[in-house]
């Protein structure tokens, strides 16, 4: 028997590195992407979000166990990666052709 | 699930911190040894004791070198792996780029090159195919050492601090990088449930009951250097952020990456490609000198630090000359590029930009190529700090719970217990136990590195075996005699290090500190003796079991206030 | 050789200062001096030790380049900050010392 108590953490742990991980990896893409719309050097944009990124990172592993809602949380970590992979990557069709 | 923030950070901090505070340890200690990594191979391999050398002469010394280099047989089955079709003889592959690095702390050079292939990928994304040649050097006779010869310092215990030699899909690398987030975590949630983070910030008090001291104790390492830990964890990612961690330019945004590096090889003049059209090369020296004059004239004179030749051999061959960092908080820099047929200057790299300079400032400052001895040794005060809080950590898990523990015949604080053994007092054992090896096995002996891993973790095996052997006292609220039988053997065996040193090389102190000073081993040795005193110090503070009793008792009841979070 | 100079000068204004930083705390105070301290000269302890981290920054800075020095400097925070711990744990009455009558009325 699994206690609920159990589930609730092995969904927050889960949710703290793969969520934020994801959502990490997707701003990541999109703000590569952005920069160099804007004419930024690619390596430049790279280094600069490597910078960030994981600072980000840092702060939504907290938040998701300081968070009284794990809807949300989901919500916000995968939406945010998917939302944010996707325009990266339009973005990124765009630069090309 | 929690009620309050503090609890919540309160429960990352504990379980989080203790489950990665096993890798950790590994990495803080680790780390910590590998700010003297390349004294430690000096110690390991006494061939190679002698003053460190500056880039020697590319076209007297380097160049034959290179016509000797062979595929490494390592990279040779890594790649056949990934084409199609059998690789052919090693023999007559035809060396495509090469490379030379040294910094101002090595005797020895390292060099490797890329050899052509002409085999098709399996995965078509899987560009850059090339079987890689490496070796190291010894510039003043051009020799290349055996790759028997194991560097222990820079091989062995500096990869160890970043991905655990499980090179496996880069398991190793995912774990230290995931415990790096942990760590970052931990020191937040730190403060945050730390309850006297300013009015304790100097206290130490190891007079009272186990659970205070060790808390103090772990409070102040962990505080005092707090800003060493997080850099370090932060950096630890930055480093390997595009490579591993985040590999945009590899995956998602490789078309991207990849217009760039042609738009950029455009701009800079430095080709992407090969022109097919052989040609000669021109003086390398003259290029160095060249490159020195233009340092120099920059205000910033300096030595080679990473010498690079791509498309050797080609009519668009070009030779890159950086400087080595020793001066400032960076690895190398000042790049300036050649056309190898000509020798005449192709690029200057400009001055970095903000963005470049702090990513450069933050690698810098945890790679340290830089020449400091007083800030190697401060860099080495804070990987011990960081292992005393780690370490502390597990006491303070295991002395919370383990009177609990014992009541509910539970069996959580022995297992916690023994990890914390194998990790703390296990893992010194085990990187001792290599450097006596290092110095008990012949020279000769065929696959002698190999040996060397293979004493390593079979050691540290053993420790854990032993730890939890003698762990069964935990499950009763009392003490693991394992940690004092540990220490007692992490005593002998640096002691035996050190004198084992001084009968198989003849180097003893008064000879390394004295009348032939050679500081590497020389530091290496002094080192060892002061693990010794303090492993036997600590042995003989962790004798009285009596009085360990008593102290646990005071602990059980004294659980209550120091009980924040559970 | 000056550098070397002035990194010992960092150093030893760094375990100075925090010294005093240690001292202005009144449970560390009882640790070290037998009377119990008056406010102002916990205060004056206070900014003693943070002038003495001043001077200990600039002591490092003309010792090395601008990015080494602030690396040294706060290491050497590190250091000093657990030697004065490991002083008061073992021996408090050694930062008598450091805190000469004209300096501090009550010692």
């Amino acid at each position: 028997m699994i206690s609920h108590t159990a589930l609730q953490t092995t969904n927050r742990v889960i949710a703290a590195i793969f969520g934020g991980y994801a959502f990490t990896w997707g701003l990541s893409a999109l703000g590569i992407t952005a920069m160099v719309t804007l004419g930024i050097d690619f390596h430049e944009a790279e280094t600069g979000m490597t910078l960030v990124a994981f600072l980000v990172f840092l702060g939504l592993f907290l938040w998701t166990f300081a968070s009284a809602s794990m809807l949300r949380v989901w919500l916000i970590l995968a939406g945010g990666a998917a939302l944010m992979s996707l325009i990266a990557s339009m973005l990124q069709t765009s630069l090309l052709s | 699930m929690f009620n309050s923030l503090r609890m919540s950070m309160g429960w990352v901090h504990t379980w989080m911190g203790l489950v990665l505070g096993f890798v950790l340890m590994i990495c803080f200690f680790f780390g910590a040894l590998s700010v003297f990594d390349r004294e430690i191979d000096r110690w390991a391999i006494p061939d190679t004791r002698f003053e460190p050398q500056p880039m020697p002469s590319f076209d007297e010394v380097l160049k034959p070198v290179f016509e000797q280099l062979k595929p490494h047989p390592l990279d040779m089955a890594a790649t056949a792996e990934r084409v199609i079709g059998p690789l052919p003889d090693p023999a007559t592959m035809k060396l495509e780029s090469v490379y030379a690095y040294t910094t101002h702390r090595d005797p020895v050079l390292r060099i490797g090159g890329e050899f052509g292939i002409p085999n098709q990928p399996k995965d078509p994304a899987d560009d850059h195919l090339h079987v890689h040649g490496w070796a190291t050097v010894n510039p003043t006779t051009g020799e290349t050492l055996s790759s028997d010869a194991l560097k222990i310092g820079s091989e062995w215990f500096y990869p160890m601090h970043f991905n655990l030699h499980l090179t496996w899909k880069m398991l190793g690398y995912w774990i230290v990088g995931l415990a790096a987030l942990v760590m970052l975590a931990a020191l937040v949630t730190g403060v945050i449930i730390h309850r006297k983070l300013f009015s304790e910030f100097f206290t130490f008090r190891p007079w009272k009951h186990v659970l205070r001291s060790s808390l103090d104790l772990h409070n102040i390492t962990g505080v005092v250097a707090l800003p060493f830990h997080f850099f370090f964890a932060f950096t630890a990612l930055v480093i390997f952020a595009s490579n591993v961690y985040l590999p945009l330019s590899y995956t998602m945004l490789k078309s991207l990456h990849d217009q760039h590096e042609q738009l950029e090889a455009e701009r800079t003049g430095l080709p992407h490609d090969k022109s097919g059209v052989a040609a000669q090369m021109a003086s390398v020296d003259a290029m160095v000198a060249e490159a020195k004059r233009r340092w120099a004239e920059r205000d910033m004179p300096g030595e080679v630090g990473y010498l690079f030749i791509d498309h050797l051999g080609d009519e668009n061959s070009y030779v890159s000359i950086y400087r080595a960092g020793s001066d400032r908080v960076a690895l190398v820099g000042e790049g300036i590029h050649f056309k190898a047929s000509t020798g005449e200057v192709i690029r200057e790299q400009p001055p970095r930009s903000v963005v470049s300079s702090i990513n450069e400032f933050l690698t810098g400052l945890h790679l340290q190529h830089f020449e400091h001895w007083m800030l190697r040794w401060l860099y080495v005060f804070g990987g011990l700090m960081g292992s005393i809080c780690i370490a502390t950590g597990f006491v303070l898990f295991v002395e919370k719970r383990k009177a609990k523990h014992a009541k509910a015949c539970s069996q959580g604080s022995r297992i916690v217990d023994a990890l914390a053994v194998t990790t703390v007092t296990g893992m010194v054992m085990a990187a001792l136990g290599m450097l006596v090896a290092n110095r008990l096995l012949p020279v000769d002996l065929v696959g002698k590195g190999q040996w060397e891993q293979n004493i390593f973790w079979s050691i540290w095996a053993l420790a854990f075996l032993h730890a939890a052997w003698r762990s069964s006292p935990v499950a009763k609220a009392r003490h693991n005699p394992a940690w004092r039988d540990q220490s007692l053997l992490i005593g002998m065996l640096s002691l035996a290090a050190v004198v084992l040193n001084w009968i198989t090389t003849g180097d003893h102190l008064i000879k390394t500190v004295f009348t032939d000073t050679y500081w590497a081993v020389a530091g290496v040795d002094l080192s060892l003796l002061a693990t010794s005193l303090i492993a036997f110090y600590a042995a003989a503070k962790l004798r009285a079991p009596v009085v360990e009793q008593k102290k646990t008792d005071t602990a059980l009841n004294r659980n209550k206030q120091v009980n924040a979070y559970d | 050789m000056t550098e070397a100079m002035w990194l010992i000068a960092a150093m030893m204004t760094a375990l100075l200062s925090m010294g005093w930083l240690a001292l202005s705390y009144e449970s560390h105070w009882q640790q070290v001096f037998p009377k119990s301290a008056s406010k102002p000269e916990l205060k004056r302890l206070k900014a003693a030790g943070w002038a003495g981290l001043l001077v200990s920054a600039v002591c490092s800075l003309v010792a090395d380049h601008p990015s080494m020095a602030v690396l040294v400097w706060v290491m050497l925070l590190a250091l000093a900050s657990m030697t004065i711990a490991m002083i008061l744990s073992r021996r408090p009455t050694l930062l008598r010392m450091i805190c000469p009558p004209f300096f501090v009325a009550n010692a």
